[in-house]
């Protein structure tokens, strides 16, 4: 019985050993986060600074200022009358139901990740694009960034860091940042190889070829991935709330434990509006700046 | 042909075993904390290999596990239902005849307050005292704010979110200091715990017992100074529109088996042992830590206690269901 009974069964490694594993990894674990935790938490704390700074300016601010400030923001980016006088629609709405400061919080926090994300993204993707070894590294890293429950790494993150607003941006970045990074890396390998000769053919070093041709011409590639990353952070506020961060998340996580769907549906919108807004304006300026683009290139 | 006559008989004989434990399908809800999962699983080892039940666990939580036995009437069993953060519900459900207390899973009841680590009592034994704490708020450093102190809270949307925010305004928290944190999740909350407890940093906030978390991290529930009134906490701490909260102690809360009224009728028998089980909170401490200690689920710290702890479940049954259980153990 005992020879055949891995035919029948899956030769499983011995409880006791997997128990070690576990127990050793875990321990390895918690003797890291107690060697190491203060380091990486100070390290993090200028963020944190303006994580509360923009998110205290954000509240504080009265709030026709912001929404004037926004369409602002708004405006120039797009110049369009009718998505100006739909942000401010909106964001009267969101006020009027009582949502305003958890909108203001969320917005600080989708803000602070967005342009982490950006400022990081960008140049991974030009990394993946310019060596095809870096390519085949990152890329299954990003696969299990996308796809790895979130509760796995935050739950360590938050026995490193404590619960709060660093572990949320983590969270977010970790999930939101993919996109930028595949969409730069593609846009700037879907560049033609012709116009690169061309480029090298009047003498353009790399630098100038990637500044002055591959960015320029992967930029609405690259604007779709931005795009990508904002709706991906937005759409995350619900899990960071679950480890503490203020803001739309909580009503949300709040009405879905005690069944108020009123409550869960109105702190929806306002994410909806938020993920719109922010769409919107970051498509129409990707749209607009290419424009701008098509006239730099004839000069 | 020959097969049929011998295999009609057999048909009919293996019915009538049937029939006579009545027992057939059971549910038990797997709750997803470490000590309603070792009771379902002793529940489901016993009554499968004791009562003849064809038991199954499915994966539960308070709110929907209580909500989907008073409205469907499954599952069958909630080994570990903490009554009280849906008391109104399940009252209703048993004067309706849907459902029927068994008894207390947890003898002592279950155990809630606001705690700070051992460590810290250790240095200044009156950090035990509200008065201690208060005191001393400048240890309880906020994460994001270093002008203010940090209370952590039960998560959003939970029972207990009421009843520990009512008692932060009616010890005055917020005015000596205090903010109050919304952790956001369970999770969240014990995540708060470990951190500080790796780094022995201060810590100050609501949890509860007997929970795994308490079991490893030692910590010293805080003496409000002004004993337990139940009649104040049932009537105002704990609803949503107390307008005047009083000081109190938690009182204990009820942690009780939870069954159908169906399941009751039809498998009197296996109900009894379910009005039997039940575990001393100490006793269900030390379960928790082995668990902790061994990185046990539900079904392994289950052989541990059932084949370790045997005079402590024989009681519960019978002689001859002991006897059957007990082969049952000796052949796994």
């Amino acid at each position: 019985m005992a020879e055949s009974s891995w035919l029948t069964k899956f030769p499983q490694m011995d409880r006791a050993d997997l128990t070690g594993i576990r127990k050793t990894l875990d321990s390895a674990y918690r003797d890291f986060s107690r060697e190491y935790g203060e380091t990486i938490e100070s390290f993090f704390d200028p963020l944190l600074t303006f994580l509360v700074w923009f998110e205290k300016l954000l509240i504080t601010t009265p709030w026709w200022i912001v929404i004037i400030v926004v369409t602002a923001i708004v405006y120039m980016a797009c110049r369009s009358w009718k998505l100006c006088l739909g942000v401010v629609i909106s964001f009267l709405a969101i006020g009027y139901f009582g949502m305003w400061e958890n909108t203001m919080r969320t917005m600080s926090i989708i803000t602070v990740c967005t342009l982490l994300a950006i400022v990081l993204g960008i140049p991974i993707g030009i990394i993946m694009a310019s060596s095809n070894r870096a390519q085949s590294i990152i890329t299954p890293m990003l696969d299990v960034m996308q796809t790895m429950p979130a509760f796995v790494y935050l739950i360590p993150v938050v026995m490193l860091l404590g619960i709060g607003k660093i572990p949320g941006v983590i969270a977010v970045i970790i999930y939101a940042i993919p996109p930028v990074i595949r969409l730069t890396n593609l846009g700037i390998r879907l560049v033609d190889k012709e116009v690169l000769e061309a480029a090298t053919a009047y003498g353009a070093n790399s630098t100038q070829r990637l500044f002055g041709v591959q960015l320029p011409l992967a930029m609405p590639t690259i604007m779709a991935g931005i795009n990508q990353t904002i709706m991906m952070a937005l759409s995350m506020v619900v899990i960071a709330s679950m480890i503490g961060v203020k803001g739309l998340g909580q009503p949300v996580l709040k009405s879905i434990t005690n069944q108020y769907f009123t409550l869960g549906l109105f702190n929806g919108l306002a994410i909806v509006a938020l993920a719109i807004i922010f769409d919107r304006v970051s498509q129409a300026y990707a749209k607009r700046s290419q424009r701008h683009m098509g006239g730099m290139d004839n000069a | 042909m020959k097969s049929i006559f011998i295999a009609v008989p057999l048909v009919i004989a293996s019915t009538f075993v049937q029939a006579e434990d009545t027992c057939g399908k059971v549910t038990i809800a797997d709750m997803n904390w470490s000590s309603a999962s070792l009771i379902a699983n002793i529940d489901q080892f016993i009554l499968e290999k004791g009562y003849g039940c064809d038991a199954e666990l499915v994966p539960g939580d308070t709110m929907p596990t209580g909500t989907s036995m008073i409205e469907k009437g499954e599952p069958d069993i909630a080994p570990e239902m903490w009554s009280n953060s849906m008391r109104v519900a399940l009252d209703k459900g048993v004067a309706e005849k849907r459902l029927r207390y068994a008894g207390n899973s947890l003898l002592d009841g279950g155990e809630e307050g606001f705690w700070v680590p051992q460590y810290m009592v250790d240095k200044d034994p009156s950090l035990a005292t509200i008065e201690g704490v208060i005191k001393n708020v400048s240890l309880f450093k906020h994460p994001e704010d270093p002008d203010k102190s940090a209370f952590y809270g039960c998560p959003a949307g939970w029972n207990c979110q009421i009843s520990s925010g009512n008692l932060y305004r009616a010890l005055g928290l917020s005015d000596k200091g205090f903010e109050l944190i919304d952790p956001g999740s369970g999770a969240g909350l014990s995540g708060s715990i470990a951190k500080a407890y790796t780094r022995q940093e201060p810590w100050f906030g609501y949890y509860w017992a007997p929970t795994s978390v308490l079991g490893k991290y030692k910590m010293v529930k805080i003496d409000f100074g002004s004993g337990i009134d139940k009649d104040e906490f049932v009537s105002c701490t704990s609803k949503e529109d107390c307008l005047e909260p009083k000081v109190t102690m938690y009182p204990p809360s009820a942690v009780q088996t939870v069954t159908t009224e169906r399941f009751a009728t039809k498998a009197p028998a296996a109900y009894d042992y379910l009005t039997k089980r039940s575990f001393k909170n100490a006793e269900m401490n030390k379960l928790l830590a082995w668990m902790e200690d061994n990185q046990a689920d539900g079904d392994v710290a289950m052989e541990y206690f059932l084949t370790q702890h045997p005079d402590r479940w024989k009681p519960w049954v019978s002689k001859e269901i002991a006897e059957k259980v007990s082969k049952a153990l000796k052949n796994l």
